[in-house]
């Protein structure tokens, strides 16, 4: 009977933290000049100014930031999770890859490695990570088409979670 | 990073069943029910998520980092039946019947599963589809049905069902395969409302299709073997 008092007693406090630990949210909003979206398949290196602009230049539609490094093993498996939803709902939202904390030969082969087709941005000075809050590898912001940041999700991402959150940008 | 959402869980499915589940037969689970199943769970986590890195990115495979971080998938399947398999070895070891001790473990395992699935709160792992009556899952504004609490519902009810059966006198190695049919049987349904990407059933789905079609395949030969083997009655 004590036994399973201690156990109810330790179960409760740890879904209590687990259910009250801080989200990963963090407040952002791009702002700045309009600039084009870099191209699709490519590495390209900008500034946090810059990556800003790309972002204001997409309202109207949704975008999915993802945040990811060659050296990330869950990095590895949302990749191709990614490319998936880029090449089946493309149309509908814009996913962009940033590259942070990591050489930039490694990042060129890590997309190669995984046929990644959609644009990716290389943050070589951190500035972008340091401008989104970045607290984790990977981390996924997903901004609705009026520019506004929707969620955040830090860590994996799952099949399921992604294709919730596809389905609430549609909704 | 740590994922304390997923450490709960894992406490939460340690507990629970090892704490508030009385096995039956108490002979078959001498040892207890963790001190049991502890070495299959660890057995059935490292194989399912080999086999998901040998499936998704078999050049993972030679980086122990990359193979410990679970949260980046685990096949079910494998790991289910590699779990299934070292409970068998250590039940021969002890001498204690495979049947019985399988049988003996149904119901917890499933509370086990339920306790998992029902965690997915604390994991952001709930979304079903659009629903009025769904749960808002964290930073979306659609309500979404909590697939994975229903799962757990559903597990429960079938612990509950195999126990009664089992007490009742069910054969145990019915018992056991009945278990691994209800698992299917609730993760091909489940499957359906699984939000996922792109057109055509998942590879989680298929496997949970296939595995139901063992287990019922598996059940009737157990029950014609037991048929077979059931004395003739004097009727005249």
């Amino acid at each position: 009977m004590r036994t399973k008092v201690i156990a109810l007693v330790a179960l409760a406090a740890l879904v209590v933290y687990a259910v009250t630990r801080p989200s990963g949210a963090t407040a952002f909003e791009a702002s700045g000049e309009p600039r084009d979206l870099p191209a699709a398949g490519k590495l390209t290196e900008l500034s946090a100014a810059d990556f800003e602009g790309v972002l204001v230049g997409l309202r109207g539609k949704p975008v999915i930031v993802n945040i990811w490094a060659s050296w990330c093993a869950p990095c590895r498996t949302e990749t191709p999770l990614l490319e998936r939803t880029w090449l089946a709902h493309g149309d509908e939202v814009v996913i962009i890859g940033v590259a942070s904390k990591d050489v930039a030969a490694d990042s060129v082969r890590f997309m190669d490695e995984f046929g990644v087709t959609y644009p990716n941005v290389f943050d070589g000075s951190g500035e972008i990570r340091a401008r989104l809050g970045l607290r984790g590898f990977p981390t996924t912001y997903v901004f609705g088409a009026d520019g506004r940041l929707r969620t955040t999700i830090v860590g994996g991402l799952t099949e399921q979670r992604l294709a919730a959150v596809l389905e609430d940008l549609r909704g | 990073m740590i994922d304390i959402g997923l450490l709960v869980s894992i406490a939460i499915v340690l507990t629970v069943p090892a704490v508030f589940v009385r096995p039956w037969p108490p002979a078959a689970m001498e040892a207890g029910v963790l001190d049991t199943a502890l070495g299959a769970l660890g057995i059935g986590l490292a194989v399912g998520r080999l086999t998901a890195l040998a499936i998704d990115d078999p050049g993972s495979l030679t980086n122990l980092s990359d193979v410990m971080i679970i949260r980046s998938g685990v096949e079910f399947w494998p790991g289910l039946i590699a779990g299934l398999a070292w409970l068998t070895f250590r039940a021969r070891r002890e001498g204690v019947s495979v049947s019985a001790r399988l049988a003996a473990l149904a119901p917890p395992g499933l509370i086990a599963w339920a306790c998992f699935e029902a965690t997915c709160l604390l994991r952001d792992g709930c979304p079903g589809p659009t629903s009025a009556i769904g749960l808002r899952p964290d930073g979306l504004v659609t309500r979404m049905f909590p697939v994975g609490l229903a799962v757990a519902v559903a597990a429960v009810a079938g612990a509950f069902v195999l126990d009664r059966l089992h007490r009742r006198g069910h054969q145990s190695l019915q018992v056991a395969v009945l278990a691994v049919m209800t698992v299917a049987a609730i993760r091909s349904v489940a499957s359906i409302w699984l939000p996922h990407i792109g057109d055509g059933l998942t590879r989680q789905h298929r496997a949970s299709i296939a595995g139901l079609a063992v287990s019922i395949a598996a059940l009737v030969v157990v029950r014609v073997r037991r048929q077979g083997a059931a004395p003739l009655v004097d009727i005249g």
